[in-house]
């Protein structure tokens, strides 16, 4: 891997920047190789609110029809709506335009198998052999053109209320503040809470607007949203990403929690109050997830980093909650899918039904410090990097099945590489801010070494 | 030569998808999109099935050159040279196969007033198509994408202004129009309205298919000519997918060939002509006739859309066409358009009284035939020296192939741009002396 081309294939789909790679033809060639690989029929169709899904989207529509396969525009569409909707209408596959948390200059083609899930790598390699060699099957006549499918978001809507426990939430008449960076989460999100009996104060839900900040919901992309809760004196605030599949949680104080403890609240009250299922979480979550299973007297299971990884364990475990430390709760009553409005839903009842503040809920959980970092790497670079570390801390593997993960009883590291660039990211958590950083600065510093001297 | 995807100044045209595809789609109209820089683009499609795909292809890649596009969905190409002559976009790219068959699709550039590129601006969009390096914008500045309705009522109301609308209104003629499933349907209707016609409209739903091969001759008219009989109608007509060329198919339910149409309408508009009449080397000599009897001259061209307006603007000539039913009204656009060459032959009706039949008898003198000789590519051009050097002495035109008068007889051998074969067209007063000229060339041909 080298540095340098915008252009990002991987397992999730094609991503790159609008005016450099992303090209209507590599749009045309990818869409026509996706259709190609489902075996045409319906394909799902579905954008976030980027100015650019205009230009994609017509790109999309063009080789879904050459291949022969009948696109189903579904609007503007939160990714986990759009992965129910796949699933809903029987269609052989979707194509969600969405760069998600990437900032707007960003698009890309996300890629959703039969019944709404990712593709597994090897399912999207098949897909690659087919875009790269050119094999993507184009039909001369056939009677094909886009249908509009109004109203796309019912199937997601109807299993959330189906899901919430609406009269729990209504006693406790809650203030939420919801922003949803002017994302596909836009136009649903006010009317779903509404649905709920919250009383809703939005900020940036308007889908004619551009992102009015960087979309990762992160605690430094969050202080529109702390002012405002603390002005409306509200009890929590929402934010979602552009595909809203991520949710990041403000507490009635304006601070955010962070992204480990919204995934860690959430699977703490479906196990209290849902249904006592094991976990799957990623290797580079927070350990909080242990100290509540263990509370609640459930396994923890461990996958590799990405949606379709976890998903493909929970299904295997028969577990029902999960997700991943970036804010990505995954509830299989809904979808196996990553889901910012089932959190939401997880977060209103638990506030309803504890009765206490986002803060108190926060402080329930024991602390963790967790540092991230990514250092530019070729993937030869890493391997070596990957047996040496084997070596040193040979006693204490957790996992190697993702890059590698050590585990002590006071802290743990995760060093992967990336999917999606030529990085590897570090990972490492202890009880202590000071304990964290020092692990940290061991890693670089070996890594480093290693690398200089490596053979 | 490839039998599968053409690419002249005009276009791109090829059978779907073997030689034309989204791909190949969207470089092409990358290329133009590039050599334009800027602008609100018109982009129509005939009603093929093909066309919905090549119209998302086109669409996404005019916005990624941070062009608009106004999508006016299925409409006549010359109505939209019609808008463009008036300035209402800046240029347009119409998505049709014309007469081809419907697994067959094509991209017709059009220029900022309508007209086809030249030879000269057709090589710069080929520079651009094949470096490939074709314009591209951020985020902020791609191409707004619009889906419009067009005023149809203006274009019709032009024509309106420019035929004898009363004198037609008058006759409440019965006519019978073959839309071929394709873009005419989208005007037919408010037309009869305008012009006060009994239209009985056949192939009146655009359904992606077509009921025959869309181009409007003698071949493909027998439903117009049992309807018309069926009906007592006064006239028939017939147009190609996008309303660029038009046959006749008179009273008595006969179906004349297309060569009829330039002559025809050319007769009817006669009074506005001053200059001269623009043909091609390989059409009729019918509209020699009407040349002579108002003393307009004739001039003669390379076959195709492009060289018959350039010439018409190099000239200053009101009007021009081709023997394969298409004629350009300049008045009206920089186009061929069949809409304006149906109001004129009803004028000419109406203002002579008469049935078409009648009309055209002064005309009907000649016979002609086309044939197809299959000689490789670099032999073909070999033959055609030869044939230079043959008939040297009776001055032939050369602009594109041969074309050779002799008495009461001419014909035309040009390279076909589809097939590795001569094209030959003979026009004779008689049977006997088209069957001499025919030997005639054979005996010249046989050797390669």
């Amino acid at each position: 891997m080298k540095a340098g081309s915008d252009l990002k294939i991987s397992v999730s789909g094609v991503r790159a920047i609008v005016g450099k790679s992303l090209t209507p033809k590599l749009i045309i060639s990818f869409a026509e190789a996706f259709a190609t690989w489902t075996g045409g029929g319906k394909i799902a169709v579905a954008y976030d609110s980027r100015p650019s899904r205009e230009f994609v989207k017509n790109g999309v529509f063009a080789g879904l029809l050459s291949a022969g396969a009948t696109p189903i525009d579904a609007g503007i569409l939160p990714i986990p709506s759009f992965q129910i909707f796949v699933d809903s209408i029987g269609a052989q596959g979707g194509i969600a335009i969405t760069a998600s948390h990437n900032p707007v200059k960003w698009n890309a083609l996300k890629l959703i198998k039969k019944g709404g899930y990712y593709l597994y790598s090897y399912e999207a390699e098949e897909l690659f052999d087919i875009y790269n060699q050119e094999r993507a099957k184009r039909v001369g006549l056939n009677n094909n053109s886009v249908k509009n499918y109004p109203d796309s978001f019912k199937f997601h809507l109807r299993k959330l209320l189906k899901f919430a426990n609406i009269e729990l939430i209504k006693k406790r008449k809650l203030k939420v503040v919801i922003d949803s960076c002017n994302g596909a989460g836009s136009p649903f999100v006010k009317s779903f809470l509404e649905e709920l009996g919250c009383e809703v104060r939005t900020i940036n839900t308007d889908i004619n607007k551009i992102f009015p900040r960087n979309p990762e919901p992160v605690p430094e992309n969050l202080s529109e949203l702390s002012k405002e809760v603390k002005r409306e004196k509200a009890d929590i605030g929402f934010a979602q990403d552009a595909d809203a599949d991520r949710l990041a949680v403000v507490d009635e104080n304006g601070n955010p929690i962070g992204e480990e403890s919204t995934l860690s609240l959430a699977i703490q009250y479906y196990l209290k109050r849902k249904a006592k299922t094991d976990i799957v979480v990623n290797l580079s979550t927070t350990r909080m997830i242990e100290d509540i299973a263990k509370e609640e007297n459930v396994r923890v299971f461990r996958a590799k980093v990405g949606e379709i990884n976890v998903v493909e364990q929970m299904i295997k475990k028969g577990s029902k909650i999960g997700g991943e430390g970036n804010g990505g709760i995954i509830a299989g009553d809904i979808h196996f899918c990553r889901d910012s409005f089932t959190g939401m839903v997880l977060f209103l009842e638990y506030l309803a039904w504890s009765n206490k503040k986002v803060s108190e809920l926060k402080k329930g959980l024991k602390e963790y410090f967790m540092k991230k970092t990514k250092i530019e790497l070729s993937y030869i670079e890493y391997t070596k990097i990957f047996e040496k570390l084997k070596e040193e801390f040979s006693d204490n593997i957790e996992d190697l099945s993702d890059g590698i993960k050590i585990g002590f009883p006071e802290y743990w590291f995760h060093v992967r590489p990336s999917n999606t660039e030529p990085v590897v990211r570090i990972i490492t958590e202890s009880d202590s801010e000071d304990k964290s950083d020092e692990i940290m600065d061991m890693l670089i510093n070996k890594i480093e070494k290693w690398r200089r001297y490596a053979e | 030569m490839s039998d599968k995807i053409r690419i002249t100044t005009s276009g791109i045209r090829g059978k779907v998808p073997e030689g034309l595809n989204v791909s190949i789609v969207s470089d092409f109209t990358s290329a133009y999109a590039t050599y334009l820089e800027k602008g609100d683009i018109a982009v129509i499609t005939d009603g093929r099935w093909s066309g919905r795909m090549f119209a998302h292809s086109v669409i996404s890649s005019l916005s990624s050159s941070g062009l608009d596009t106004s999508f006016l969905r299925v409409l006549p190409t010359p109505v939209v040279q019609f808008f463009l002559k008036d300035r209402v976009f800046d240029a347009g790219i119409s998505i049709t196969g014309g007469h081809n068959n419907e697994n067959w699709n094509a991209l017709l550039l059009l220029n900022r007033d309508g007209s086809y590129p030249d030879f000269i601006e057709g090589k710069e969009i080929f520079n651009i198509y094949h470096s490939k390096d074709f314009k591209k914008v951020s985020w902020d500045n791609l191409g707004k994408i619009k889906n419009i309705d067009a005023d149809i009522d203006k274009y019709i109301e032009k024509i309106g202004s420019i035929v004898n609308t009363e004198e037609i209104r008058k006759n409440r003629f019965k006519i019978v129009v073959d839309s071929c499933s394709s873009s005419p349907v989208k005007i037919m209707d408010k037309f009869a309205q305008y012009f006060n016609i009994n239209l009985i409209h056949l192939n009146d739903k655009i359904t992606g298919k077509f009921p025959h091969k869309p181009e409007p001759s003698p071949e493909n008219s027998y439903q117009t000519e049992a309807t018309v009989r069926a009906t007592s109608s006064d006239i028939g007509f017939l147009f190609n997918s996008d309303g660029s060329r038009l046959s006749v198919v008179d009273e008595k339910g006969r179906g004349l060939s297309e060569e009829f149409t330039l002559p025809l309408v050319t007769r009817a508009y006669i009074k506005n002509i001053n200059s001269q009449i623009i043909t091609t080397v390989a059409t009729s000599k019918i509209i020699e006739i009407i040349g002579e009897e108002f003393n307009i001259p004739v001039l003669r061209t390379k076959v195709g859309q492009p060289a018959v307006i350039h010439l018409m603007r190099a000239k200053n000539s009101e009007i021009g066409g081709e023997g394969s039913g298409s004629v350009c009204i300049r008045e009206l656009s920089f186009g061929y358009d069949s809409f304006i060459s149906l109001a004129l032959i009803l004028q000419l009706m109406a203002e002579t009284g008469k049935p078409i039949s009648d009309i055209i008898k002064k005309y009907d003198r000649f016979i002609m035939k086309k044939f197809k000789k299959f000689i490789p590519l670099e032999k073909s051009y070999k033959a055609l020296h030869n044939l230079e050097k043959k008939y040297g002495k009776l001055n032939p035109m050369t602009i594109d192939g041969i074309r050779v008068e002799k008495k009461g007889v001419w014909f035309n051998i040009r390279p076909s741009t589809t097939e590795f074969a001569l094209r030959i067209i003979i026009e004779a007063e008689d049977e006997q002396l088209l069957e001499n000229s025919y030997a005639e060339i054979e005996d010249i041909l046989e050797v390669y």
